[in-house]
């Protein structure tokens, strides 16, 4: 069983294109995530950087329920200290296919990068490999925690060579009747992701979950203080 | 390493009772499902084909309140590498821990136009040895091109049609909440969709085309088949 179990996870190492991504062994052990090419994906200037579009709408009088948007900023950073991703290449081919499995968990971060939020939890199904576009489409079914504020839930498309949107299909905690969509912006495939969130239905979001985001770029890291998780640089019981 | 990696993916396959069915040799190759009993569904005659059901806007808001109809067929034709049945129960027979990932076409409802595909996982829960089908846990989406995704949860159950819930969206659908009827016409080949929508703004003509009741021998359209110019939604999902 053992034997057999060890080949669920049998890992397709490719090697590394660019010399962000970690040495080869390194990569080899923690994750088995093959893509077909990587890509830094170039960092979009952040138009707006506000925290927060009160985009107010009407709100209806005879609902207790806001309907304005609200815009909420984190970024996901794969540290590689999670065995994340898990690439369950069920599929047994030798290049991504319909069947394999990438159960997942990140670190979130405030926007503005100076507390840890907590983790994303979910996984990614390989739907099709783009050979035209050198990388993948997987449906993305996961979520974000933010310690005790609660969670968001997210599905969506996730395309490892563009942006995508996701819906954000619904929440507990502060975030309890959330809805809206989620826009999601590679920094560098696969470990830096920076969000968008636009979410409707619920009260107004704490201040701490507010402050103004850092623009998205290459380098942006989260803060000393907040990598650490030291006191006051995490939201109250951060998701671990 | 490589005899115990085949077991994993180990095709129980039944034989098919129809003639519908794709033949054997073609079942094993393109996938391992091993549904307990196939069935045909009789198509159930449309008593409504109306494309847009209007309720009161809440004239305070900007969000309509309305529900609005969507119909799309979901067509699996066999070139997609779907569904990949995923025996990680290891059992003979379906149970818990068996997945299936699947990706097959989606068509409007009037067949005309391809619109783009489904994605998503069928979590196989349980098998119901007295309706001679399997409970599967459904989550996915519907990608229609630059119009945008709709997500869906709910049950799939290979005897008889369900509900499940429209659990959010992107693009126009950004919002959207909601339910949808799913009703299979050949299992597991074809099957027929009824959105019913809310918290959007009013879905574009091209998406509200008259539907082809569901039968048995419907297709969508030659053009519609070959994504020809015209016969599509814009940049549609592939």
């Amino acid at each position: 069983m053992a034997a057999a179990s060890s080949t669920i996870l049998k890992a397709a190492v490719s090697s590394p294109s660019t010399a962000r991504l970690p040495p080869p062994a390194a990569a080899h052990k923690l994750f088995s995530f093959a893509p077909s090419n990587k890509k830094h994906f170039l960092p979009k200037p952040l138009s707006k950087s506000f925290s927060c579009t009160g985009t107010a709408q009407a709100a209806d009088p005879a609902s207790t329920t806001p309907t304005k948007v609200q815009q909420l900023h984190v970024y996901e950073i794969n540290e590689r200290d999670r065995g994340s991703p898990a690439y369950l290449r069920l599929s047994q081919k030798t290049v991504n296919s319909l069947g394999d499995l990438v159960p997942f968990s990140n670190k979130v971060y405030t926007g503005d990068l100076k507390k840890r939020a907590g983790i994303t939890a979910g996984i990614c199904i390989l739907i099709k490999h783009e050979e035209e576009k050198k990388g993948d489409r997987y449906e993305a079914i996961y979520s974000f925690y933010l310690g005790d504020y609660g969670h968001i839930a997210v599905q969506g498309p996730y395309l490892t060579y563009e942006d995508t949107e996701l819906a954000v299909t619904g929440g507990s905690g502060v975030f309890e009747g959330v809805y809206g969509h989620v826009k999601l912006h590679q920094i560098i495939f696969p470990f830096k992701l920076y969000y968008t969130f636009h979410l409707k239905g619920i009260p107004d979001l704490p201040a701490e979950l507010l402050g103004q985001p850092v623009p998205p770029a290459i380098d942006v890291e989260p803060t000393p203080a907040a990598k650490s998780c030291e006191a006051g640089a995490t939201l109250p019981n951060f998701t671990n």
